[in-house]
């Protein structure tokens, strides 16, 4: 019972110091769809499997919140016909290239330069291979059913069918009607109301995840994690791992970090900033609405093996 | 279940969500039920989202009439039960459970703090300062005023001991002191206790530590702030 009572209390405290998060990111969201109209800048961002995820991942200037919040913005572009590359770069890498983040890495390890560079520069290699590995599969096995449809809504006809968009009228302009369409602005209560069904949504799935997250926490001892030696390969594992498992939000895992980083190996340290902000059971559920559970599965398993080379390398050159 | 859907179509359903989650964050900042929960950093943060929270939900209250209804997904109901519960059920965790669970390595202190009277050193600032020190023998004799909770390990004397949390309770790392209790004491996990005393050195398994030397240990109740940044 007891033990109940503190995974309770693990879930309150992941739970309420993520919500406010989720809501700055539903905002952005909400906000970007109202003042901006989708043509004048998404239409513009680059489609070229390599600068995509780039431009994408340096979106993550504009919105200094961690990976609960990106989750809405990431939608949001997608949903707005982004180019995949684009959006996938702004998901993985915009929760650590932000100036929160990387003032909070700066601020936990102001004398280990390497590693100041080290979480940006992997944050985009991770970026750029995830989008890169995503980009192979179909749009239709890779999206969540949901965003697949409403992506489809804002597409080109040459490139989406009448029966795929599961909408329109035969016969019709598309092109003028899509102009029309961008031209008509959205009712502020209008805009309300869908960002707070979009909210809603989401912060089911974020209980959900947080409730994944405390239930581990309680019964799986960390201790156990950090013993499992200095050795290049495992202890990378074990932080990984650990990231995993503690699900904290970006914006101060550098702090987290610190308390264990001369126990650890230089890679392992490197492999917790980097793993955490793409991958955690917080974030299981709220992934489901932008990926399929098949693409959910491939950037769990790639994200981790990205990172676990990272992680090896780090730990060749500075061991 | 015919009423479950009635209740699930109404136009009244999602702004009152909001409205709950609002309270739900408001009321943990105004119970002070975030001291418990969260670094003292993130009370503003929550405290504001709840606010706007109220504000949008009362907002989208007003204009309910007006809005379209559609089917409100079964999982929002979860979120409403899960609100529910927290509202109803504080947290009420087991420090020494939590800190059982952790390793001890202390994150870097926000604030020096080394040049504090002894006597005004939280524990804290006592484990910190001691493992920056090699030598226990330098703060033999001070004086201590310390308090925190019983932390017991298993197949170790008890420990006292505080919780230091940089985000939430997912991240709290344990600061314990070793203690000389008396004969006649009898620590139990979890009770919170103010000690005074006097540093001493020990040698255990060939290492020379610093103890704590209780002259006085008093049962208190749990600080309202029993995380440290």
């Amino acid at each position: 019972m007891t033990r109940f009572a503190t995974g309770w209390a693990i879930f309150q405290g992941l739970l309420i110091e993520a919500l406010p998060f989720l809501l700055l990111g539903v905002s952005i969201a909400g906000l970007a769809r109202w003042l901006v109209p989708q043509s004048t800048w998404i239409k513009r961002l680059p489609r070229h499997p390599l600068l995509a995820p780039i431009v994408g991942a340096l979106l993550g200037f504009a919105l200094p919140a961690c990976e609960c919040g990106n989750v809405p913005v990431a939608r949001r572009l997608l949903a707005s016909g982004a180019p995949l590359g684009t959006g996938f770069g702004f998901l993985f890498a915009a929760p650590v290239l932000n100036p929160i983040v990387l003032a909070s890495t700066w601020a936990a390890f102001p004398d280990q330069i390497w590693l100041l560079w080290g979480r940006p520069i992997g944050a985009f290699l991770i970026a750029i291979g995830l989008s890169a590995l995503l980009g192979l599969l179909p749009e239709s096995s890779l999206l969540a059913s949901a965003l697949l449809e409403e992506r489809r809504l804002s597409q080109p006809l040459s490139r989406v069918g009448l029966l795929e968009r599961r909408s329109g009228l035969v016969g019709v302009d598309f092109n003028a009607s899509e102009r029309r369409l961008e031209q008509v602005p959205l009712r502020p209560a209008e805009l309300l109301q869908h960002s707070t069904r979009e909210f809603l949504s989401l912060l089911t799935l974020l209980v959900l995840g947080c409730a994944l997250a405390a239930a581990v926490q309680t019964w799986l001892p960390r201790s156990w994690l950090l013993a499992l030696g200095s050795g290049p390969t495992v202890s990378v594992l074990a932080l990984m791992l650990l990231a995993l498992v503690v699900s904290v939000c970006s914006s101060v895992d550098a702090f987290l970090a610190l308390g264990f980083a001369a126990q650890v190996t230089p890679g392992a340290l490197l492999a917790f900033l980097l793993l955490g902000p793409v991958v955690d059971l917080k974030l299981a559920g709220l992934f489901t609405v932008l990926l399929s559970t098949r693409a959910i599965a491939i950037t769990a398993v790639a994200a981790s093996l990205f990172v676990l080379l990272i992680g090896q390398w780090v730990n060749l050159v500075l061991m | 279940m015919a009423r479950l859907n009635r209740m699930r179509q109404t136009r009244y359903l999602p702004p009152l969500v909001l409205l709950l989650w609002g309270w739900v964050l408001v009321w943990s900042s105004v119970s002070a039920r975030l001291d418990l929960l969260l670094n003292a950093v993130f009370h503003p943060v929550v405290a504001i989202a709840g606010v706007v929270l109220l504000v949008l939900g009362a907002v989208q209250l007003r204009s309910a009439p007006r809005l379209n209804t559609s089917l409100a997904p079964l999982s929002w109901l979860v979120s409403i039960a899960v609100a529910c519960l927290v509202l109803l059920f504080p947290p009420s965790p087991s420090f020494s459970d939590l800190a059982a669970n952790r390793s001890e390595n202390l994150p870097e202190a926000p604030r020096l703090s080394f040049f504090l009277p002894p006597e005004q050193r939280t524990l804290t600032e006592w484990v910190r300062l001691l493992r920056s020190q090699p030598d226990p023998n330098l703060y033999a004799g001070d004086p201590v005023r310390i308090s925190g909770f019983v932390l017991q390990r298993p197949g170790m004397q008890p420990q006292l001991a505080r919780l230091t949390v940089r985000c939430c309770l997912a991240d709290a790392t344990p600061a314990g002191l070793p203690i000389e209790w008396p004969a006649t004491a009898d620590p139990q996990p979890d009770e919170w206790l103010a000690i005074e005393g006097t540093m001493t050195t020990q040698t255990k398994d060939g290492l020379l530590i610093n103890v704590v030397k209780p002259s006085t240990i008093t049962t208190i109740p749990r600080p309202e702030r029993p995380l440290e940044p």
